[in-house]
């Protein structure tokens, strides 16, 4: 073996050797950083259909991409749950570290029937004090979108967001069950 | 004469009715303070979420199969009806709930929905007189349709001007109010049809309890955005529907000078005197005609002028 | 009537016809009740009577409308208010009607418990005006029920023992069966079954005894109604705890003023019917009455002066709700004193009758107030609908008929002569009881020979 003839190798071999050890690096950082980032972070939709409770109104079809710029922070609508730290000082009492949860999805947390005999039951052995008082999905949909709204004269109105459904009408004597303003009697 | 001795026979008697006496009136100090049955359920307004969408209203409507109203649930003109000496809308023979706006000073428009507030110590109950009233065990004050004969002394008592009347039935009109829709729902452990259809949530439903605590969380918690008081946790005995407000509540509709008492006990004293006068009477006036009566068989009316000044007790 | 006994036709008042004579024949009841007139004669005396026409034009206008209100539902005939739910029916014809019924148990006492028979002149007219005014309380109310055929639900079906109209029900229909029964003995005496006077003499102690206790409590009962409504009558007509007390207290006053005010129309109207005894003692029982009428009167004004002060609402006076009860109290009860002070003391009997009437529109006022005028205070005010106030005029009219169908015949004004001797035992004390009347008395004397 003539170690001089070894050490002559051509540039090309050095410079593949060099890109192979940079594309792994990257690809290893890569992996790093994608594991570092929070899984819903991954699936940020820009437009989300609410549909768990229509039944008098239409589901609302929902401009995620739009409120994501006008709103404060992520946590103005999902509370830490997006590990960013909770705005509300009555939660930041104890959410002081934020930390995400499982989901960022209001349904997660807020419960479809929020007094069915289970839900009171659950409620009653909660003795986490703000819990108790949670507000349940439709409430929680409404009191978030509609205090924001009235504050920065959004959409206020019912059918602004969502449209009567048949049954809606029948339920409200709206739309095509109106009642025949001929009929408006008087009271004796 | 055989057996007790007419001494011990009056010895016995008494002892007997004093220990009677004794027991019924440690019960006795009991009554009136009732504060509700112990898994009572009840429902916090939070009348700073509540937006006039009416949607109770109309789910009122549907549970309880009323007529169709005049104006559709969703036309806000209604805010602006009144009548009798612009009174806002009340509730009536069709319509168990109602929301109504009102407009304190220097604030937004706050709405308020009311119905019956499922008291504690419920006046109507107290003054019907053929026992149509019943507070069941939920919580709910609901009424028996079967054995009202109409006289509408209920009407007269409730403090809140709840129950109607359907006067235009001609052969069946009955006291209409919201009964906590017990016979569809609560009697299942559900909600209410009102509080499942509000889509703020301004009514909170739970045990009558577990509500005031929250409800003073939430004051609590937020001390700037509600006035600091639970209009119902005190109010004629307490209700088993309470208000948070932001405003203060007279600015609302309410009446703030009903006082912590339960109507029933402007009326004990007299229901108390009842078994005096059933006692005293007899005595007093047999006693007065023995004392008018003369006992000679003269003939003349011997009564004096004196008797007459009596006449008048 | 006035012209038939002038010619000596007419007028039953003993058990024969032509009593006189030595053959005594019966009237039948057929000729009772047209008062030994022919049907020819009667009708036209009923026709000749212009308070008759008044009569028949109230009824052509009351009368559909009471059937109306049975047949389509009190929306026909009221406001079908949820805020006023009691209107004229019951603020007129149940509130005020109970009060000035109270002679009944007034003159009762007076003359049972007290023994002032003085004034048996009178007794059995205050005890017809006590319960004609009681069972027509009882017409208005089913007037006004909702469900009218229930009425003895709460007697009978479901029992709701703490509410205060409870008592009131079960006293009125206890009451009115009292009264019925101290009214029968003149019954009894005008249908021929002295038997039955007899028996209501020997009780009578015991329904007079029961008749005040029973009167005490519902009239205080009728006032603690209205305990169950504080914040909703004003308070210079609520007191949280005299209201009932102010309510038994005025029916006394009420009651012997209803029996001047009756006794006087009755003089005016059909002095044919009275007989002597009740003539010529009218005038005196009508001080004498007025004098128990102002012992009752200044009564009611202090309590109602402490009930003021008890509440502390002094403040109240000088408002507008203020004046109107300054006004109730000065028409009602000062001005009535004022009168009959003078009157009684220089011997004006129709000085005092005039004070009596104006007692009584006093009482109907202050129930009408509390009932209505003043009740709400905080809301608007209710003007009774047109056809409440119809109906009820007509219904009082429907009173005064029954009223004056048997003043005309039972021996409520006059002295049943001649009733047929019953010889069957002797009485150890003179029998001076009304209930019984003077006739026995004739009747046992002579059975005595």
């Amino acid at each position: 073996m003539n170690p001089i003839a070894n050490r002559h190798k051509g540039d090309r071999e050095v410079m593949q050797t060099s890109a192979k050890r940079l594309t792994k690096m990257t690809l290893l950082a890569a992996a790093v950083l994608l594991a570092a980032l929070p899984a819903a972070a991954r699936e940020v939709p820009d437009v989300v259909e609410i549909a768990p409770l229509a039944q008098y109104y239409e589901p609302v079809v929902f401009d995620h991409s739009m409120h994501i710029e006008v709103a404060e922070d992520c946590s103005s609508c999902h509370h830490q749950t997006t590990g960013t730290p909770m705005l509300d000082e009555n939660c930041g009492r104890c959410h002081h570290a934020p930390r995400t949860s499982g989901a960022a999805a209001c349904a997660a947390c807020h419960a479809i029937e929020p007094f069915s005999a289970e839900t009171l039951r659950a409620k009653e052995m909660d003795n986490r004090l703000y819990h108790r008082d949670k507000p349940g999905l439709k409430a929680a949909y409404h009191q978030n979108c509609l205090g924001c709204h009235a504050e920065m004269g959004g959409p206020t109105g019912c059918q602004d967001c969502h449209g009567r459904t048949e049954a809606g009408d029948a339920l409200f004597n709206a739309g095509a069950y109106a009642p025949n303003p001929a009929a408006a009697a008087g009271h004796h | 004469m055989k057996g007790i001795s007419r001494r011990r026979f009056l010895a016995a008697s008494l002892a007997g009715g004093a220990a009677t006496t004794l027991t019924l009136s440690k019960q006795a100090i009991g009554a009136g303070a009732f504060e509700g049955y112990p898994d009572g359920m009840g429902v916090l307004v939070d009348l700073t979420r509540c937006v006039g969408c009416r949607s109770c209203e109309a789910a009122c409507n549907k549970e309880q199969n009323l007529p169709a109203p005049a104006a559709p649930f969703d036309d806000p003109s209604v805010f602006d009806q009144t009548g009798h000496g612009g009174q806002k809308r009340r509730t009536d023979e069709n319509a168990y709930t109602v929301v109504n706006r009102y407009e304190p000073e220097g604030q937004e428009p706050v709405y308020r929905k009311f119905q019956c507030n499922h008291c504690n110590e419920p006046a109507c109950l107290t003054s019907c007189f053929v026992n149509a009233y019943t507070k069941t065990r939920e919580g709910a004050v609901i009424y028996n349709s079967k054995v009202c004969v109409g006289c509408r002394n209920c009407m007269i008592a409730c403090p809140f001007q709840v129950p109607a009347y359907s006067y235009s039935s001609a052969f069946d009109p009955v006291i209409k109010k919201c009964i906590f829709c017990y016979d569809t729902r609560l009697k299942y452990g559900k909600p209410p049809a009102c509080v499942e259809s509000c889509p703020q949530e301004v009514m909170t439903f739970g045990y009558r309890k577990e509500l005031i605590k929250i409800a003073q969380d939430r004051i609590k918690a937020r001390p700037g955005k509600y006035v600091d008081h639970i209009y119902g946790e005190n109010e004629v005995g307490g209700t088993g529907w309470m208000y948070l407000a932001g405003a203060s509540f007279d600015q609302l509709g309410f009446d703030t000078d009903l006082g912590k008492e339960p109507i029933i006990s402007n009326v004990k004293d007299f229901l108390g005197t009842v078994p005096m006068v059933l006692a005293i009477w007899p005595a007093l006036f047999t006693g007065f005609h023995l004392l008018a009566k003369k006992k000679d068989h003269a003939g003349a009316d011997h009564s004096s002028h004196n008797a007459q000044e009596d006449a008048e007790q | 009537m006035k012209t038939y006994i002038e010619q000596g036709i007419g007028a039953v008042d003993s058990p024969y016809k032509d009593k006189d004579k030595a053959e005594k024949r019966s009237w039948s009841l057929v000729e009772k009740l047209l008062l030994g007139l022919t049907a020819g004669q009667y009708l036209r005396q009923a026709l000749r009577n212009p308070f008759n026409w008044i009569l028949g034009l109230i009824f052509i206008v009351g009368l559909p409308l009471i059937a109306g209100r049975f047949w389509f539902g009190l929306s026909f005939a009221t406001h079908s208010s949820n805020d006023y739910p009691w209107g004229l029916f019951l603020a007129f014809g149940l509130f005020t009607m109970v009060p000035l019924s109270a002679s009944g148990f007034m003159l009762g006492t007076t003359v049972e418990i007290f023994g002032r028979h003085d004034f048996q002149p009178v007794e059995r007219l205050a005890l017809l005006n006590g319960l004609l005014g009681y069972f027509f309380a009882v017409v208005y109310l089913l007037v006004d029920l909702g469900q009218p055929w229930r009425l003895p639900y709460p007697m009978f079906v479901s029992f709701g023992t703490a509410a205060v109209l409870f008592l009131v029900a079960w006293h009125v229909a206890t009451y009115l069966s009292v009264q019925v029964a101290e009214v029968s003995s003149a019954f009894f005496e005008w249908i021929g079954w002295p038997m039955g006077a007899q028996f209501i003499r020997k009780i009578a102690v015991g329904l007079t005894v029961s008749g005040i206790i029973l009167s005490t409590l519902h009239q205080g009962a009728l006032g603690a109604l209205f305990t169950y409504a504080p914040g909703k009558v004003h308070p210079l007509w609520y007191s949280a705890s005299f209201q009932w007390i102010f309510f038994f207290c005025s029916a006394i006053p009420a009651g012997l003023c209803m029996v001047i005010a009756v006794s006087t129309v009755v003089k005016k109207t059909m002095a044919w019917r009275c007989d002597r005894n009740f003539l010529d003692n009218l005038d005196n029982l009508t001080i004498a009455l007025a004098k128990g009428a102002s012992m009752g009167l200044i009564t009611y004004l202090t309590i109602k002066l402490i009930g003021i002060a008890h509440d502390n609402e002094w403040a109240y006076l000088t408002t507008g709700w203020g004046q109107w009860f300054l006004l109730e109290m000065a028409l009602g009860v000062v001005l009535p004193l004022g009168l009959f002070a003078y009157a009684i003391r220089h011997r004006m009997p129709n000085l005092v009758r005039g004070a009596a009437f104006l007692t009584i529109f006093g009482i109907a006022l202050n129930r009408i107030n509390t009932a209505l005028i003043a009740f709400n205070w905080k809301l608007y005010q209710e003007i009774p609908h047109w056809k409440e106030v119809v109906i009820s005029v007509t219904i009082f009219a429907i009173y005064i008929v029954t009223y004056r169908f048997i003043l005309y015949r039972l021996p409520i004004l006059f002295t049943w002569k001649e009733a047929p001797a019953l010889a069957t035992e002797t009485v150890t004390e003179k029998a001076t009881s009304s209930l019984g009347a003077p006739a026995l008395v004739e009747m046992y004397s002579k059975s005595d020979r």
